[in-house]
């Protein structure tokens, strides 16, 4: 036993390498990226047997994940919330399938959207797929948590889905560690039709994911993590999940003592125990970090009969962004503290947004592009996709108008073309390209679609801390011309202030062309200038 | 025993490095804390802040809630008001002076009337003693210094802390980190004597950032002379000037 200082993130990584993992995937996503980045550096300071990637998207590193489990190995599987939905192909199915060797999938949600486009809850995910779901409310949680996620993986042989919050992941305390496990031996799946879905497969499979049900429900019922404490006929309930606890316990205190109270931490849902709080208590707080979840399902399933019911859905909590102390005091019509008042401070306090850096490659791309635009009048529109660059939203810039969700540029641009929307530009990253830009460029090939592909190349995954990239410099012309983009129409440019005007002749020229052009603007990251030089140099040893 | 602090600056000016310092210290110290931070965009030039919550019991929430935060420490002046809701009303305020300008910064003259109204406030200009302790670097660690006293911790345990922080780093920055630990401390003990002493606020925060400090604490004869000269009638007058010269000095020489 050892006690250590740890983010939430770090301490699901130590979990993981602590309950045995043979291997790890991953695709860097604010607040989950830490989760990997400590599995790999942990692995290479003690030099231990445990394979890894940072995965060309989600999707890939799940599924890497499914073949390290069907060969009887555990392995974790971490993302953002946004991530799981790009995954969602192999996680509803590998519920299907079931595990083998311990399957934990790490999403990390975001309540408030911090770095994110939405606030999506991942316990929907994992009552969708009918596998359990394991919330920590704390960092020793997120360890005990996670070992325990793969025990119970391989004895219910399903993927099991560990729920985290932005204030956990990136939140640090003491965590204590147990000793660590062995590995398993390879010992790979015997029956060949439990992980071949086809129709005849499938209906057997399901079925006895169905059949396990009832194991999962008795798991959640009897988990000391999901304690129910009864004060008393008449009193008046709380039902809490996750982070809300810790708000809870700071916005009441001693007056908690007052309350029915059923915690959840352990997913599905403890129908019976949530059952026993109702008919105790007068009246129940539902209080829960996300959407609410626990809320619907209980007034779904008429458990409330005539209770009145407090939560997020009733409009008694806030329904949007992420929970905290002062949001339950108010809610439960509690004065919050007086603070120190300044005067004169509105006059003197402005707001201080993201930006590019300075002497950023991206910055200079948009003020060629905005240079290019303005000849085409103010109707002229950018799909801008999720990065870095996504921040050329912002003045100065101002140059893109839109960003959907990872890879939609360019099919973005590829509809608007179609709609009648010249010229039709799109810009991109090397690693969001690499992510889900490669799919939809492969539509424009075979179309010859008339739009303008900018792939932005500074050479790593940056707005995440500097993750290596997978193809850069002219790999990124290679695959590009491998998808079926003509060479003439791969042009790369220099985005700096002295190659400007050679940049804005090319992009002219490309501008006259009627069909498919991808301009590569390519100029190696300031931030991360040092970690670059370091994946090249390891690149080169690989090939050598 | 609770203490809640906010820590906030700019993206990129160390402000996780000072969040591990006084976690590893107040681990160190037997004590239970909690500490939040910000990954992601905001680290891109934006405003970033960190939550420690430092407690002798377990520390539920990773939030400080409103006005329950004892310090504010920020590595930039305008950034130190950013949280001032979060502040109790006798809590302190430990900034450096230097701005870090974006497109919409306020007027300095104007930034600084307000923050020089703050009551309990260590105003330093730090970015100039880091370089004198060796690195503009160490800023954060000048800033660090300015609190200790603030920090419910001996002062050695974050001091060693430093230490732990830049050994990899090699003899020369982890000295130069320690000396700018060091020269913020000796700021710190100044102010708090001076405020001690009955001076007030206002009139110290403008003295404060013109000083160069060295890395042990300011002569008892200095600060005697300091207290005098700025409970004098024309007290006020002369920090003002001090200020608006905008030249620095040493602590020992105390303007007639």
């Amino acid at each position: 036993m050892s006690e250590v200082i740890l983010l939430g993130d770090e301490a699901v990584a130590r979990g993981a390498i602590d309950a045995g993992i043979s291997a790890a995937y991953a695709y860097p996503g604010t607040p989950s990226t830490e989760i990997y980045q400590a599995i790999q550096d942990h692995v290479k300071e003690h030099d231990l047997p445990v394979r890894g990637l940072w995965s060309t998207n989600e999707k890939v590193a799940l599924e890497e994940g499914v073949g390290v489990s069907y060969a009887g190995r555990r392995c974790m599987v971490s993302m953002k919330h946004v991530g799981l939905n790009v995954a969602a192909d192999p996680f509803m199915n590998v519920a299907v399938s079931g595990a083998h060797g311990g399957l934990v999938l790490a999403v990390a949600d975001d309540p408030s959207m911090h770095s994110s486009q939405n606030e999506q809850d991942s316990r929907y995910f994992a009552d969708f797929a009918m596998v359990p779901c394991l919330e920590p409310g704390d960092q020793q949680q997120c360890y005990d948590f996670t070992r325990e996620a793969f025990d119970l993986s391989e004895q219910l042989q399903v993927p099991v889905l560990l729920r985290l919050v932005t204030r956990l992941a990136h939140s640090r305390a003491a965590v204590t560690l147990e000793a660590p496990r062995e590995q398993n031996k390879p010992n790979y799946v015997e029956d060949p039709s439990r992980f071949t879905l086809i129709p005849s497969n499938a209906r057997h499979a399901y079925a006895k994911l169905i059949d396990k049900q009832p194991a999962l429900q008795a798991y959640s019922e009897n988990h000391a993590a999901n304690p129910l404490t009864l004060r008393g006929d008449g009193k008046p309930g709380i039902l809490v999940s996750g982070l809300g606890w810790n708000y809870l316990q700071e916005a009441l205190g001693e007056a908690l003592e007052g309350y029915n109270l059923l915690r959840i931490g352990v997913y599905p849902l403890p129908v019976k125990k949530i059952r026993q709080l109702l008919d105790a208590s007068s009246e129940v707080w539902i209080v829960e970090e996300g959407y609410p979840f626990i809320e619907r399902y209980v007034s779904a399933l008429g458990l409330m009969r005539e209770r009145p019911i407090r939560g997020k859905l009733t409009g008694d909590l806030p329904r949007i962004g992420e929970l905290d102390s002062d949001a339950i005091r108010r809610c439960f019509g509690l004065p919050v503290n007086v603070s120190l008042k300044i005067e004169g401070l509105s006059e003197v306090l402005v707001g201080r947004p993201p930006r590019l850096c300075d002497k950023c490659p991206h910055s200079d791309a948009y003020i060629a592009i905005n240079e290019i635009l303005a000849e085409y009048g103010p109707g002229a529109r950018v799909m801008g996709d999720i990065g870095c660059y996504a921040l050329g939203y912002l003045a100065p810039y101002q140059a893109i108008h839109a960003c959907l969700c990872m890879g939609a540029s360019i099919g973005m641009a590829i509809g608007a073309s179609h709609a009648g929307m010249t010229p039709s530009l799109c810009v991109i990253g090397d690693g969001t390209f690499t992510h889900s830009g490669m799919a939809p460029l492969l539509d424009a090939a075979r179309d010859n679609t008339n739009i303008k592909v900018f792939i932005l190349d500074n050479s790593i995954v940056a707005m995440t801390g500097g993750q290596p990239t997978m193809v850069t410099d002219e790999e990124v012309v290679d695959l590009v011309a491998g998808l079926g983009v003509p060479r003439e129409h791969i042009r790369v440019v220099t985005p700096s202030w002295q190659k400007k005007e050679q940049t804005l002749v090319t992009i002219r020229e490309e501008l006259a062309y009627t069909g498919l052009s991808v301009i590569i603007a390519r100029r190696a990251c300031v931030t991360y200038a040092k970690q670059i030089k370091l994946y090249k140099r390891a690149c080169e040893e690989q090939t050598e | 025993m609770n203490y809640d602090l906010v820590l906030c600056g700019v993206g990129g000016q160390g402000v996780l490095s000072i969040a591990w310092v006084i976690d590893h210290a107040v681990h160190e110290a037997g004590l239970h804390f909690k500490q939040s931070e910000v990954h992601g965009m905001a680290q891109r030039g934006g405003a970033v802040s960190a939550f420690v919550r430092i407690s002798d019991q377990p520390v539920a929430s990773d939030l400080i809630a409103t006005g329950a935060a004892s310090l504010v420490l920020s590595m930039e002046p305008m950034e130190a008001l950013r949280y001032t809701q979060l502040l109790r009303p006798d809590g302190w305020i430990v900034t450096d002076v230097t701005p870090l300008e974006n497109d919409a910064y306020p007027k300095h003259e104007a930034l600084y009337q307000v923050l020089f109204s703050v009551p309990h406030l260590v105003a330093i200009d730090a970015t100039r003693l880091a370089q004198k302790a060796g690195t503009v670097k160490a800023q954060n660690m000048v800033v660090l210094g300015a609190a200790a006293s603030q920090l419910p911790l001996p002062t050695a345990l974050l001091e060693k802390q430093v230490q732990e922080l830049f050994a990899s780093k090699g003899e020369r920055i982890v000295k130069a980190n320690i000396n700018a630990f060091r020269i913020g401390a000796a700021a710190s003990q100044f102010a708090t004597a001076l405020l001690a002493a009955g001076v007030p606020s206002g009139v110290l925060a403008r003295v404060l950032p013109r000083l160069v400090f060295e890395p042990q604490p300011v002569a008892p004869a200095s600060v005697d002379a300091w207290c005098k000269r700025l409970l004098a009638a024309d007290g006020a007058l002369a920090a003002l000037r001090l200020f608006e010269a905008g030249a620095t000095q040493s602590p020992d020489a105390v303007p007639a």
